[in-house]
């Protein structure tokens, strides 16, 4: 090759092949995915997310917990998300055209997260796991590898009536530790993470047996 | 011949500042993106490390080292190489050298806003991508700088032939601003719906490692294994193939990435099986390097600059490898979400180019700044440490991967399990990225005598020696 205006000519192509080929294509097929009408309640899925919901992701991205969490659940019977309870069917695109920014995640470090709303529905347990992940919890810490985020609450001294009603634990020298608004956002964000309806395009193929003796 | 010696250390002297300039910032941003790595990876297998504080909680610290090597170190050791090579390669001087310094300037103040952009808490979340957008434009302005001055160079040049190393470069220099463009205008000027946004990402990281930082050391393993050795690249008549099946295949391989996760099916598939196409690629540019290299084995290993190429040979052949296995479905199944496909972009990142410019930087800096090499231990430190660092960190998170995803798989492992069994390994995968660091730090100290104006006085000798078994074949 001699010729500078083939070499950039054929590198033009081959990354406008590529672009063209998967992130338009991609973008032309689920860029205008609009929700899902049930035929019986007439209600529209996916919900958009509440508003604290929706600033509590912001915390997520910024805490950068996609690092070590998933937001995916595979289908059943390629890995063992279903049996592992991470969601009852498998993530299709649809359950995402509601997140401004979407998390699906590439590493297990710690469990996925999508369903974790539906599977751990209690605040309580989140601000401890954040507070303090070592927490022992029916015998075993809530999360191993996990690192605490204490910088999510404020230690402060009890009212002088009774103790702030989100205070995860009282201190011995009478100081209660509360949940910042960033925490709170945060665990409504996660309380929020729920796949519960099924789309028809997340049941399993089942083929159907040819009919005997059909020709 | 002596004309054309003296022309040559013309060009080498051209690209002295620009190349100084980056290579350095390169340096001082791969100790920093080898420190933030050590502490995050400290952070997996003892959580409380840093926890305290926000800045350096896992999450931030991992993403900043990511972007500190990549952008920091990967991107600037990139650009003085590839300044560098353009020049001899198109026997032209380099121009511009103030442009490029102000480039420098802008890029490493882009890297440095994104990082504590992410460190500060205004993290995007998309791999790779995660620098928050006001440096993204610094960061796209100064590369059309610094990637319009390699074009300027390879326009003027003054040969007839263009070789596979300017082909590589070439591709290179048009793919990032491409990719990084589109990746920021699809994912944060205008998102896209949904999970586009996720195959936007992969398209990005896919094409960053594979269209950038390959090319790159692919062009050092082109130039560097004939120069050194004296003899043409074997069978180089099939090196164009190579170059563009390598290039079409990993422009696509993109989706190979997302098996199994909620996408159309038709997004994995396409990507598995460009994934697999490219070993013919590897194959071909594999025959071109080791042949030339075959018979040539004991010349090589008495060369710095070649036994770090070989090294870089080694790492991209390992990476495509890992890649062929992670683009099969039943691999993919146990593997996708563990330490196996970090390890196979870190291979990428590391083992493959960073090696390369390692080796490549063994040559160029005595030859644009006329000095030698001040402390041969120290290079041979570098080596050591790089050789079993690579080497380690293989093992080890091709071992921790393994486990997590066997057990992963069964679903009535609680997760505790998983993590008391990688722990071990996590430990050691610490231990091995301070061992690079070692590695770093020798290079740090050998780069500030022969960088410094200061410290060892200009060798005339230096700058005439051009000893045969160094540089022996005119490319």
């Amino acid at each position: 090759m001699k010729n500078g205006l083939l070499i950039f000519s054929g590198a033009f192509a081959t990354l406008a092949l590529s672009w063209a080929g998967v992130v338009l294509t991609a973008n032309n097929q689920l860029g205008s995915l609009t929700q899902y009408k049930d035929p019986v309640d007439d209600a529209l899925y996916p919900a958009p997310l509440t508003g604290l919901a929706n600033q509590g992701r912001l915390v997520y991205q910024d805490l950068g917990c996609v690092s070590c969490h998933t937001q995916q659940v595979r289908r059943a019977g390629f890995g063992s998300d279903i049996e592992r309870k991470w969601g009852k069917h498998q993530s299709v695109a649809r359950d995402y055209i509601q997140e401004m920014t979407v998390l699906i995640g590439s590493s297990r470090f710690g469990p996925d997260l999508r369903n974790v709303g539906s599977r751990i529905p209690d605040a309580d347990y989140f601000y401890k796991l954040l507070y303090n992940p070592q927490t022992k919890f029916a015998g075993a810490p809530l999360a191993h590898g996990m690192p605490a985020y204490p910088f999510l609450f404020e230690t402060r001294p009890v009212g002088s009536v009774q103790s702030s009603h989100k205070a995860i634990k009282t201190t011995a020298d009478g100081k209660e530790i509360v949940p910042t608004a960033r925490a709170q956002a945060l665990v409504a964000y996660l309380l929020s993470l729920k796949d519960s309806y099924e789309y028809p395009e997340a049941k399993p193929f089942v083929a159907t047996e040819k009919k005997e003796g059909g020709h | 011949m002596a004309r054309d010696r003296a022309e040559q250390q013309e060009i080498d002297a051209s690209a002295k500042w620009p190349v100084l300039v980056f290579f350095g910032s390169a340096l001082l941003w791969l100790i920093i993106g080898g420190a933030l790595q050590l502490a995050a990876s400290i952070q997996l297998h003892t959580p409380a490390f840093l926890a305290d504080c926000e800045w350096f909680t896992h999450g931030r610290i991992a993403p900043a080292a990511q972007n500190a090597l990549v952008y920091g170190w990967g991107m600037n050791a990139g650009f003085a190489f590839a300044l560098w090579l353009m020049a001899r390669l198109s026997a032209a001087a380099l121009r511009s050298a103030g442009w490029l310094m102000v480039a420098a300037v802008f890029w490493n103040l882009g890297v440095f806003l994104g990082l504590a952009g992410i460190l500060g808490g205004y993290s995007t979340s998309y791999e790779l991508l995660e620098m928050p957008s006001f440096a993204s434009l610094l960061l796209l302005g100064s590369y059309l700088m610094i990637g319009v001055w390699a074009v300027t160079t390879f326009s003027v040049r003054n040969t007839e032939k263009v070789y596979a190393s300017q082909w590589y470069i070439l591709g290179a220099a048009f793919w990032f601003p491409w990719l990084f463009l589109v990746a920021r205008l699809m994912l944060s000027t205008s998102p896209v719906n949904g999970v586009v946004q996720s195959i936007v990402n992969v398209w990005y990281v896919n094409g960053l490692l594979n269209l950038w930082f390959v090319p790159l050391a692919l062009a050092a393993a082109y130039y560097f294994l004939p120069k050194i050795l004296g003899k043409p690249i074997y069978d180089y008549y099939v090196a164009v193939i190579g170059f563009w099946w390598f290039a079409i295949c990993s422009a696509c391989s993109a989706g190979s990435r997302l098996i199994g996760g909620p996408v159309p099916a038709w997004v994995a598939t396409l990507g598995s099986a460009a994934s697999m196409l490219v070993i013919a690629a590897v194959v071909i540019i594999g025959v071109n390097l080791l042949g030339t290299l075959c018979g040539n084995f004991a010349k090589a290993q008495k060369s710095t600059t070649l036994r770090f190429i070989i090294l870089s040979i080694v790492g991209f052949m390992l990476a495509a490898a890992l890649n062929f296995a992670l683009s099969v479905r039943s691999f993919a199944e146990m593997a996708q979400f563990t330490f196996i496909p970090e390890l196979r972009d870190w291979l990428l990142l590391y083992a493959c180019f960073s090696t390369a410019m390692f080796g490549a930087a063994y040559f160029f800096l005595p030859r644009v700044t006329g000095k030698v090499w001040r402390a041969p231990v120290l290079i041979s430190t570098h080596y050591a440490a790089t050789a079993l660092g690579v080497l380690a960190l293989t093992v080890g998170l091709v071992v921790a991967g393994w486990k997590q995803g066997h057990l992963l798989n069964l679903s009535d492992v609680n997760f505790a399990t998983i993590t008391n069994e990688i722990t071990p390994w996590l430990t050691y995968r610490s231990v091995a990225l301070m061992l690079l660091s070692i590695g770093h730090l020798a290079f740090l100290i050998n780069f500030v005598w022969i960088a410094c104006p200061c410290c060892s006085p200009c060798t005339t000798a230096a700058t005439i020696k051009n000893p045969p078994e160094m540089e022996a074949h005119q490319a």
